[in-house]
């Protein structure tokens, strides 16, 4: 319990003196989080509602493949990435493997599939209604189609909150393709493995708070926006 | 003529629910489609609309086939609009659920305030402006919704069961809505109706639809709110 009391107080003064080694590591994560989720919703968004509106030959294979790849372990596409990005496979000439790039590519692999299967359950749920009123009300198909995107923002919102949280908590893709070089491609998921295993809890501690207050403050925002901070009392 | 149709049918997965062998329909009346539940009269609707196509026949809008390509179709559908059963608002205010048809036709934010205005004073849902559009009753949403149409213009209003799920304060202004606009503007109004009543008290020509199929509506009907099929069976 001592050790658990003094990691704790030694990685509050180490948030508070801002250090430098921290502040590298939790911006290095954001930077790769926020790109990769980034990159992903603007693939998996449209996506999402193409596939939620269109009647197409395989729509039923899509949707298996896609709820299939949700539960796509985070070494598994390490291993995938690694392949085609290694000095042997097909992109190596790339040089990607051991950056933050690679890392992006791994994790937005793995987050595509999750904003696209939220996408697609947020598009679905919107009434039918909406897009049959703005048709008859003489919008394109672009501008029905925003309006279907803008009645489920809150699903969509959600999704792309789903996928960062994803990201920023993953540790398998930023190893395996990161190299958890320090400065470079450390996160801080890759840094508190490797806290761990030199027994030194300290800097660990300080990250996992750090992990913590950032996905409250992630969800924080996504509740103020949602405009749902107020709840009805009966 | 304003629409005309021949051997229009639409099916659904193997279910034809209307089939009209000739439609037609005038300029700067008003329609009442009158029916029991099940009849077509929504069908027929939104393929007037042109939110639906049919799946056989041919459909003429003021003497132009209608080819149902894209531009087409959104070119036949900015000069008509339809007001759903259950209509829904969008998630925002009174204010631009009323002005999103004149939005998306990019009409300048002035005149689009000046519209806007007009078409809530005709409803009388002025003071309402600025409300969160889902906060409002059945009625006034219908209200708004009806604001919403007339917003932009039409040149044919389409209106499915306008006084349903309503009471009968909010009935009335409506139908009284209907009836000004049709005399002021000359707007084509079409309403689905099951009120045999209502169709006689405001429509200039009555189609009674049954089983998806035109009836002769004679006056001995148009005065005794039986379907034929229902009076065929009393008198058997």
């Amino acid at each position: 319990m001592s050790l658990l009391l003094d990691s704790l107080k030694s990685a509050l003064s180490l948030l508070i003196s801002l250090d430098p080694e921290l502040l590298n590591i939790v911006g290095v994560s954001l930077s790769v989080s926020c790109s990769s989720t980034l990159i992903a919703s603007l693939a998996g968004i449209p996506g999402g509602f193409f596939i939620a509106h269109s009647n197409f030959y395989g729509k039923r294979l899509v949707l298996t493949c896609l709820n299939t790849l949700l539960a796509l372990p985070t070494v598994v596409i390490g291993l995938l990435v690694y392949s085609f990005i290694s000095r042997r496979g097909i992109l190596g000439p790339l040089e990607l493997l051991y950056t933050q790039k690679a890392i992006i590519i791994g994790q937005v692999i793995l987050i595509i599939p999750l904003v696209t299967s939220l996408t697609i359950a947020a598009i679905s749920r919107i009434d039918n209604r909406y897009r049959k009123t703005a048709l008859t009300l003489g919008a394109t198909q672009l501008q029905m189609a925003l309006v279907i995107v803008k009645e489920a923002r809150y699903g969509i919102g959600a999704a792309i909150i789903a996928a960062f949280g994803r990201v920023i908590a993953e540790v398998g893709i930023s190893m395996m393709l990161g190299g958890n070089a320090k400065g470079f491609t450390r996160t801080m998921t890759t840094a508190m493995a490797l806290e761990y295993d030199k027994g030194e809890f300290v800097l660990a501690v300080a990250l996992g708070l750090t992990l913590m207050t950032i996905a409250f403050g992630v969800n924080m925002l996504f509740h103020f926006f949602q405009g749902k901070t107020k709840i009805d009392v009966i | 003529m304003l629409y005309e149709a021949t051997g229009l049918t639409r099916t659904f997965k193997g279910r034809t629910v209307l089939n009209l062998e000739h439609l037609a329909i005038e300029s700067h009346a008003i329609y009442a489609l009158i029916g029991p539940n099940g009849a077509g009269k929504t069908t027929l609707l939104n393929l007037l609309a042109f939110l639906d196509r049919p799946t056989t026949g041919t459909l003429q809008f003021r003497g132009l086939v209608v080819r149902y390509n894209r531009q087409q179709l959104l070119e036949l559908r900015r000069r008509i609009v339809l007001v759903d059963q259950y209509p829904i608002l969008f998630t925002s205010s009174v204010w631009k659920n009323v002005g999103f048809g004149l939005k998306v036709r990019g009409i300048s934010k002035k005149l689009r305030a000046h519209r806007i205005e007009q078409a809530l004073e005709l409803v009388g849902m002025e003071q309402f402006r600025q409300a969160d559009a889902h906060t409002l009753s059945g009625g006034e949403t219908k209200r708004v919704a009806l604001a919403r149409a007339l917003a932009i213009e039409p040149e044919v209003l389409l209106c499915d069961e306008p006084t349903a799920n309503v009471d009968q304060e909010n009935q009335e202004i409506i139908l009284q809505i209907l009836q000004r606009i049709n005399r002021e503007h000359r707007t084509s109004i079409i309403l689905a109706t099951h009120y045999l009543a209502q169709s006689r008290g405001l429509a200039d020509h009555t189609l009674m639809l049954e089983y998806g199929t035109l009836s002769d509506l004679t006056d001995e009907i148009a005065g005794n709110p039986v379907f034929p099929s229902q009076k065929i069976a009393m008198e058997e």
